[in-house]
C-alpha cells in the first residue's frame, strides 16, 4: 500500500456555509470543511456541538441550508445515488433485536449492490458469532462486530463513523481499530469518525476538527500540530512576557509553575520561558472548548 | 500490541528509530521482510500514512529496498551503514555532554574504563 502523504486528487466532502436551525437552537453556524480522499478525518467536539448534525447533514438524513458535496452527490437530491458509496455506523442500537446473523447478511445483500457475502463470512469467522445467533443473545461488543463485518463488506468510498465505540469495554475498542485499519482502509476510501475518546484515536486519525456551538474551530492535519501548536511550562517570573504572546490557554500546577498553550508562536520565541512540548489532542481540546458548559 | 509514543517526536520518527533499533540489535537482519504498512499501522494503531512515512525514510537512507508490489526489506550493508553513522552520532553529540559531566563528576579515566573491562565481560 503506498499512499501519498498529501493528497490533492480530491475531497470526499466540501461544505460550505452549512445551517441547521432547530426551533430553540443553531446546531450548524455556517460550518465550512473539507474532507481530503484518503483520509481518517476525527470530527471531535462536546455534547451538543453539532457532530451528529453535521454527519446527518453528510449522510442526506435532513434537511439543511447552505452547499454540500459528498462523492459529488449533493446528499439532499440524490441520496440514492450517493448511499451506494456511503457506510455509516451509527449506534449499536440499530440493528434489530430479532434478527438473526444469517439474515443480516440476508438484508444487506438483498438491499446494496456493492456488498461482499463472502467478505462478509470471511469477517465473521474471526468473531464468535454464528450464523444462527440473534441479536437480542449478542454483547454490546458482539453486537458491533456483527455491524461491522456487514460494513466493512460493503465497497464503500465514505465510511462515517457515529461514536463507534462507545460503551464498549478496551479490547473490543482497540480490536474495532485494528479491523478497520487492517481490511478495510486504503488510499481510495475515507473515514469520518467522531468520538469522546480522543487519546485513543488520535494516533489513527490523518486529520482534525474541532466543532463548537455549530461551527468548526480548528482543522488541521495531525501532521502539522506540532508546528502549530507548543505547550511551555514557565515559572511566575515570565508569566507577564509569556502572556504577551497570546497564550490560548493557561493554567496554575503547583510549585509556582503555569503552563501555558500557543497557537501559531515560533518555538525559538518561546523557548527562553521554559520547557517545551506538543500537547496531546486530548489537551488541544480541553483548550479550545473551555467554558462550553458554563 | 501496546506501545508508548512520547509526545515530543513524530510518531513517524519513533517508528523509524524502532526499526533501527531492530537492525542493530539484529532482530531485523539483512535480506528480512518488514511488515507491511497495513499490519504495522493495524498493530500498532496508527494511521497508514505515518506508517508509509517511516517505512519512506528508511528507504531515503538505503536501509531498505522497496521492491515493488512485493514489500521492503532491510538492505544489504543495512547494519554496518548503521553502526557507522550511529558511532558517529554518539561521538558527536551525546560523548561531549558525557565527558562533560565525567569532568565534572571528578571521575579517573581508570575506573571508567575499569567499568567497561567488567561490563564487557559480563556481555
Amino acid at each position: 500500500m503506498n499512499i501519498p502523504a498529501t493528497d490533492t486528487s480530491g475531497h470526499a466532502v466540501r461544505a460550505r456555509g452549512l445551517v441547521k436551525r432547530y426551533p430553540n437552537k443553531l446546531a450548524l453556524d455556517r460550518a465550512d470543511f473539507d474532507i481530503p480522499t484518503g483520509r481518517i478525518v476525527g470530527l471531535i467536539g462536546p455534547n451538543g456541538s453539532g457532530k451528529t448534525t453535521a454527519l446527518k447533514a453528510i449522510l442526506g438524513l435532513m434537511q439543511f441550508e447552505g452547499e454540500l458535496d459528498v462523492l459529488g452527490f449533493d446528499p439532499r437530491t440524490q441520496r440514492d445515488e450517493l448511499m451506494e458509496h456511503v457506510c455509516f455506523i451509527a449506534d449499536v442500537a440499530i440493528l434489530p433485536r430479532w434478527i438473526r446473523v444469517r439474515e443480516a447478511i440476508e438484508f444487506v445483500a438483498g438491499v446494496h449492490p456493492r456488498f461482499d457475502r463472502v467478505r462478509c463470512e470471511r469477517f465473521l469467522a474471526n468473531t464468535q458469532l454464528k450464523p444462527g445467533m440473534r441479536v437480542r443473545e449478542m454483547s454490546k461488543g458482539m453486537i458491533v462486530q456483527l455491524h461491522l463485518a456487514l460494513v466493512m463488506a460493503i465497497d464503500a468510498r465514505l465510511l462515517v463513523l457515529d461514536e463507534p465505540t462507545l460503551g464498549l469495554d478496551i479490547l473490543y475498542r482497540k480490536q474495532f481499530y485494528q479491523r478497520l485499519l487492517e481490511d478495510y482502509f486504503d488510499e481510495n476510501k475515507t473515514i469520518l469518525v467522531t468520538t469522546h475518546q480522543v487519546e485513543e484515536i488520535e494516533h489513527i486519525l490523518t486529520d482534525v476538527m474541532f466543532i463548537r456551538d455549530g461551527k468548526i474551530v480548528l482543522t488541521s492535519e495531525m501532521e502539522q500540530l506540532p508546528n502549530r501548536y507548543t505547550e511551555v511550562m514557565l515559572s511566575a517570573d515570565c508569566v507577564d512576557a509569556a502572556r504577551a504572546l497570546n497564550p490560548l490557554d493557561e493554567r496554575s500546577l503547583p510549585f509556582g509553575k503555569v503552563v501555558m498553550l500557543f497557537d501559531g508562536v515560533e518555538r525559538t520565541r518561546l523557548e527562553p520561558f521554559g520547557e517545551m512540548r506538543t500537547p496531546g489532542l486530548a489537551d488541544l481540546f480541553v483548550a479550545t472548548m473551555k467554558g462550553t458548559y458554563a | 500490541m501496546s506501545v508508548h509514543w512520547n509526545d515530543n517526536t513524530p510518531i513517524y520518527r519513533q517508528l523509524r528509530e524502532k526499526v533501527v533499533a531492530m537492525i542493530l540489535d539484529g532482530v531485523l537482519k539483512e535480506g528480512d521482510a518488514l511488515p507491511s504498512v497495513r499490519q504495522v499501522a493495524a498493530d500498532f494503531q496508527l494511521n497508514p500514512i505515518t506508517v508509509s512515512k517511516a517505512y519512506q525514510e528508511l528507504a531515503v537512507d538505503n536501509l531498505v529496498d522497496k521492491r515493488r508490489g512485493i514489500g521492503m526489506y532491510v538492505a544489504e550493508g543495512a547494519r554496518e551503514q548503521l553502526l557507522a553513522s550511529e558511532r558517529e552520532r554518539f561521538l558527536r553529540e551525546e560523548w561531549p555532554i558525557l565527558m562533560e559531566r565525567i569532568r565534572r563528576l571528578g571521575l579517573e579515566p581508570r575506573l571508567l574504563l575499569q567499568g567497561l573491562e567488567t561490563g564487557g565481560e559480563r556481555a
